[in-house]
C-alpha cells in the first residue's frame, strides 16, 4: 500500500486549511446528522462493537459459503487476498442511529444545557480526564465548558455494583473521579447466565479514566460490563441527548451568528439566504493573543475576516503607532481580497490590552469554490466597491 | 368476514405467532372495501417495474399523480404468502412474498418489508420510519431505486410492498470477488451518481446510508438502492455532502475490497476519518485516486459533489470527473448499457442469491392498547 501520490503535487487533502482542525464539531454541526453508519457488525457475536477491549480476530470472509462462484468477469486479476487486515470483519454492517434531534429554532430557544456545580478542582480534573478523548479534544472552549458543566455526579456507594452491563442499550458516558472499576467482556456479546456470565476481566479503570464514550454517538449495545471494586466510588456521567444537543445547539447558534454578520457585508449583500448559509458553514475560526497580527500591511490579501469576539486595532505604516481604527464583534475586514490581489492596505492587530481575539475567516479560493467568482455576485446589483472595505471606510 | 377468508390463505412458514394473529385491523379502521381491495390487488399483480423509465423530472413532478407508492387501507398481510426471509434489520424483516390465493406458477413475487411498531418505538425510530415511507413514495419510479408499490399497516406492524430484486446484494458479489475491477466499479459508481443526482437535485433528499449492503441487483444486473430508513428531506441541499463522502468510501471499497478507514473499535475509526488519510494501493489508477480523494475530503466545503466550479454545480462536477469519462450518462439512465454482472436467476421467485436467515423469534413484548393510543397517529401515512 502506498501513500497517495496525487497528480498535481498536493495530496487529496493538500488544500486543507489547518486553521481549524477537521474537528469533530463538523460532524455535529450538521443538525441533520442523526445517523452514523457503523462499520462494525453487531450481529457478529465475537466482534463486540464499540469495544476498546475486544481483540477477537474474526476474519470471516466466507459469509455465504455454499454459493456457487459468481461469474468472474468483474473480478480484477492479481492476488486475491492481499491487503486485508487480518481482523477485518467481512460480514454485513448494520446501520445505527441516534434519536432524531432538531436544532433549536428561535421559537424555542429556551433550551439551556443543564449545569451541575463543580469545584474548580473537580473541573480541572475532569478536563484533564476527557482531554485525551477525541470526542472532547476537538470541541471549542465554549462547548467544552458546557459539556463539562453538564456532567452529573453519580456516587457509587458499594463494591460490586454493575454500572453498565454488556449487551444493554448504552445512553451514558462515564468519567471516574474516585475508586476503581473492573471491565469484563463476554465473547457472546452479552452477559450470560451462570457464575462467569460477565466473561473475562480485561482491564481496570481508575481515577481519571473513562468508559462508554460510544454511547455519546449512538445507541449501540454495551461492549463490556463495568463493575465497581471499592466501597465508595464517584463517577461523573453524561447522556447522549444532552451531549449532542449541546454540540448541535452551539453549532447552530454559531451559524446563525455568522449569517447575521454576513448580512452586514455590503460586498455580499446580493447573496441569497442559501448562499449565505453555505458561506457561514465554510468559515474557519482562528484565535489571536493580544498584540498578535491578524493581517499585515503589504501582504497579499487572500482571505476576509469577521471579528467574532474581542477587539482589534488597525495600524498604517504612515501613521506610526496611532490606532487609525478599532474593530469590535461583528465587524469585518479584508473582504476586498475576495475581489483582487492587491496587497493589504493596513495591518490589523489583536488589541494589546484586550483579551483573546477570535476571528472567522474564509479564503478567496474557498469562497470561489462555493459560489464562483465574487465579480459575478457583485454584478447582480452593481456593487461598485464604494471605494473601500471594512465595516467602515477603507482601511485594509 | 373477509379477513377470515384471507387468513386461510396466509402461510407463515415458521409458525410465527405475531403473524398468525395479527390479521386484526387498526383500531380506527374502516371495514374493508372488497371492490377497492380487488382493484388494488389487480394493480399489484400487473405492476411492472422494469419498463422504460420515466425521466427524473417526470418522477419528481407530482408523486400523487403516480399510481405507485400510495398507501392502501384495504390490504392485509393475509393477502400475501410469505415465502422466505431475504433480509433482516434491527426491527425489520423482508420477506419474498406473492399474492395469496392464486396459482404459484408464473406468479409475480415481491419483497414485503415488515416492521414491528413496538420495536420502532423502543428504538426511537418513529421519525426515520415515517421518512422512509414518504421518501420511497416520493421517489417511486426511478430506474435505480427500489419501487414501493404500496404500503399498509395493521395493529402490530407496518408493511411496505417493494419490487423484488432477484440478483441479491452487491455486497455479496463484492465479498465473493474480493474486489471489483475498475470498469465494474465505474459502472455501478455511475449508476449511484444518477441516484444521488436525482435524490439531491430533484427531490432534496439525502440518503445517508450508502453501502454495498443497501444496493441490490435486479434481474438484468442494474442497481436498485434499498432501505431508505435514514433518508431525510433536507433544506437548501444542506446535508447532501454526507452522501458524497460515503460515495467516495463506496468506490474505494469496490476497488479495494474494504473501506479505507477500518478498525475493530468504532471510536478508532472516527479518529482515522478525522485524520482523513486515505491509503491507495499502488495498482489503483490516478483517476480513481483523484476521484476518491476529492470525495473523501474531510472539510465538506472542499468536497467534490458539494463544490462548484465555473458555474458547474456539484453533481455535474462529479459526472465530468475523468474517472467517468467513458460513461454515456443518458444511455446509462435508460438502462441501455449492459451490466458487468448478470445475476443467475432460475425463475421469478428464485431467492438463491440471498443468504439464509434465521426464522423470526417469538415476539417478547406486544404493542399494547396504550401504545396504540399514544403512537398510532404517527403511523397514519401507512
Amino acid at each position: 500500500m502506498a501513500e497517495s501520490t496525487f497528480p498535481g503535487g498536493s495530496g487529496p487533502f493538500g488544500g486543507f486549511n489547518s486553521g481549524r482542525s477537521p474537528s469533530m464539531a463538523n460532524v455535529h454541526e450538521d443538525e441533520e446528522s442523526d445517523t452514523i453508519t457503523s462499520p462494525t457488525n453487531t450481529a457478529s457475536a465475537a466482534a463486540a462493537p464499540g469495544s476498546p477491549f475486544a481483540n477477537s480476530s474474526n476474519f470471516s470472509f466466507n459469509a455465504s459459503s455454499g454459493h456457487s462462484q459468481p461469474p468472474s468477469a468483474f473480478r480484477p486479476p492479481g492476488p486475491d487476498d492481499q491487503g486485508f487486515p487480518n481482523n477485518y470483519n467481512m460480514t454485513r454492517r448494520t446501520s445505527v442511529s441516534a434519536e432524531s434531534l432538531t436544532p433549536t429554532h428561535h421559537q424555542d430557544s429556551n433550551w439551556k444545557a443543564p449545569y451541575h456545580q463543580k469545584t474548580e478542582d473537580q473541573l480541572s480534573r475532569l478536563r484533564a480526564s476527557v482531554s485525551s478523548n477525541f470526542l472532547f479534544s476537538h470541541l471549542d472552549d465554549d462547548s467544552a465548558n458546557l459539556v463539562l458543566g453538564a456532567l452529573v455526579e453519580k456516587p457509587i456507594p458499594a463494591k460490586d455494583i454493575k454500572v453498565i452491563t454488556q449487551g444493554d442499550a448504552g445512553d451514558y458516558f462515564y468519567v471516574v473521579e474516585r475508586g476503581a472499576f473492573d471491565i469484563y467482556v463476554n465473547p457472546a456479546g452479552h452477559v450470560t447466565p451462570g457464575p462467569d456470565g460477565m466473561g473475562q476481566k480485561v482491564n481496570t479503570i481508575g481515577p481519571g479514566g473513562s468508559f462508554g464514550e460510544l454511547a455519546l454517538m449512538y445507541n449501540a449495545p454495551r461492549a463490556a460490563t463495568v463493575v465497581s471494586t471499592e466501597k465508595e466510588s464517584t463517577l461523573w456521567s453524561l447522556d447522549r441527548v444532552t451531549f449532542r444537543r449541546i454540540l448541535m445547539d452551539s453549532a447552530f447558534q454559531r451559524r446563525r451568528m455568522y449569517e447575521s454578520f454576513l448580512e452586514e457585508v455590503p460586498l455580499l449583500s446580493t447573496l441569497t439566504l442559501y448562499e449565505r448559509s453555505k458561506i457561514a458553514d465554510a468559515l474557519d475560526t482562528q484565535k489571536f493573543l493580544p498584540g498578535a497580527t491578524i493581517i499585515r500591511e503589504g501582504d497579499p490579501g487572500e482571505a476576509f475576516f469577521i471579528l467574532e469576539s474581542g477587539e482589534a486595532e488597525v495600524y498604517k505604516s504612515d501613521s506610526g503607532d496611532t490606532v487609525v481604527k478599532r474593530y469590535k464583534k461583528g465587524d469585518y475586514f479584508g473582504e476586498l481580497a475576495l475581489l483582487d490581489d492587491k496587497p493589504r492596505a493596513a495591518s490589523v492587530v489583536a488589541a494589546k490590552h484586550g483579551g483573546e481575539v477570535k476571528v472567522a475567516y474564509l479564503g478567496k479560493q474557498g469562497f470561489q469554490r462555493l459560489l464562483g467568482p465574487v465579480e459575478g455576485i457583485m454584478r447582480r446589483n452593481d456593487y461598485s466597491g464604494g471605494g473601500g472595505e471594512g465595516s467602515a471606510p477603507a482601511t485594509t | 368476514m373477509a379477513t377470515a377468508k384471507f387468513k386461510s390463505h396466509f402461510h407463515a412458514p415458521h409458525g410465527h405467532k405475531l403473524f398468525r394473529t395479527n390479521s386484526s385491523n387498526l383500531a380506527n379502521d374502516k371495514p374493508i372495501d372488497e371492490e377497492q381491495k380487488q382493484k388494488e390487488k389487480n394493480f399489484i399483480a400487473c405492476f411492472e417495474c422494469n419498463g422504460p423509465p420515466l425521466s427524473p423530472s417526470q418522477i419528481a413532478e407530482n408523486p400523487r399523480s403516480k399510481e405507485v407508492g400510495v398507501a392502501s387501507k384495504q390490504l392485509r398481510v393475509g393477502d400475501f404468502e410469505l415465502i422466505k426471509t431475504i433480509g433482516t434489520g434491527t426491527f425489520a424483516r423482508v420477506w419474498l412474498s406473492r399474492l395469496a390465493g392464486s396459482p404459484k406458477e408464473g406468479q409475480k413475487v415481491f419483497a414485503l418489508k415488515i416492521l414491528r411498531k413496538v420495536d420502532i418505538i423502543r428504538l426511537k425510530q418513529v421519525e426515520h420510519i415515517k421518512n422512509e415511507r414518504n421518501t420511497l413514495s416520493a421517489v417511486a419510479g426511478h430506474p435505480f431505486i427500489t419501487t414501493m408499490i404500496t404500503s399498509f399497516s395493521d395493529r402490530d406492524c407496518l408493511y411496505m410492498l417493494l419490487d423484488y430484486c432477484p440478483g441479491g446484494e452487491v455486497f455479496t458479489y463484492l465479498r465473493r470477488a474480493r474486489r471489483f475491477d475498475e470498469d465494474t466499479s465505474r459502472f455501478y459508481g455511475a449508476e449511484i451518481v444518477l441516484i444521488l443526482e436525482f435524490l439531491h437535485d430533484m427531490k432534496g433528499i439525502a440518503y445517508r446510508d450508502l453501502k454495498p449492503e443497501n444496493i441490490l441487483l435486479d434481474s438484468e444486473g442494474h442497481l436498485k438502492l434499498v432501505d431508505f430508513g435514514f433518508a431525510k428531506e433536507i433544506s437548501n441541499r444542506h446535508g447532501t455532502a454526507v452522501d458524497w463522502w460515503a460515495f467516495g468510501i463506496l468506490i474505494y471499497e469496490f476497488l479495494v475490497g474494504q473501506p479505507p478507514f477500518w478498525n475493530q473499535n468504532p471510536m478508532k475509526i472516527y479518529e482515522l476519518i478525522i485524520e482523513g488519510k486515505v491509503k491507495y494501493p499502488q495498482w489503483m489508477s490516478s483517476n480513481a485516486r483523484d476521484l476518491i480523494g476529492s470525495l473523501c475530503t474531510v472539510n465538506p466545503s472542499q468536497r467534490l459533489g458539494n463544490i462548484s466550479s465555473g458555474g458547474v454545480n456539484g453533481t455535474a462536477l462529479v459526472k465530468s470527473h475523468p474517472f467517468f469519462e467513458t460513461i454515456d450518462w443518458d444511455a446509462l439512465y435508460h438502462r441501455r448499457i449492459k451490466s458487468p454482472i448478470i445475476p443467475k436467476v432460475k425463475h421469478a421467485a428464485d431467492a438463491s442469491n440471498f443468504d439464509n436467515y434465521d426464522p423470526p423469534s417469538e415476539s417478547q413484548s406486544g404493542y399494547s392498547k396504550d401504545m396504540a393510543q399514544k403512537y398510532d397517529h404517527e403511523f397514519k401515512d401507512f
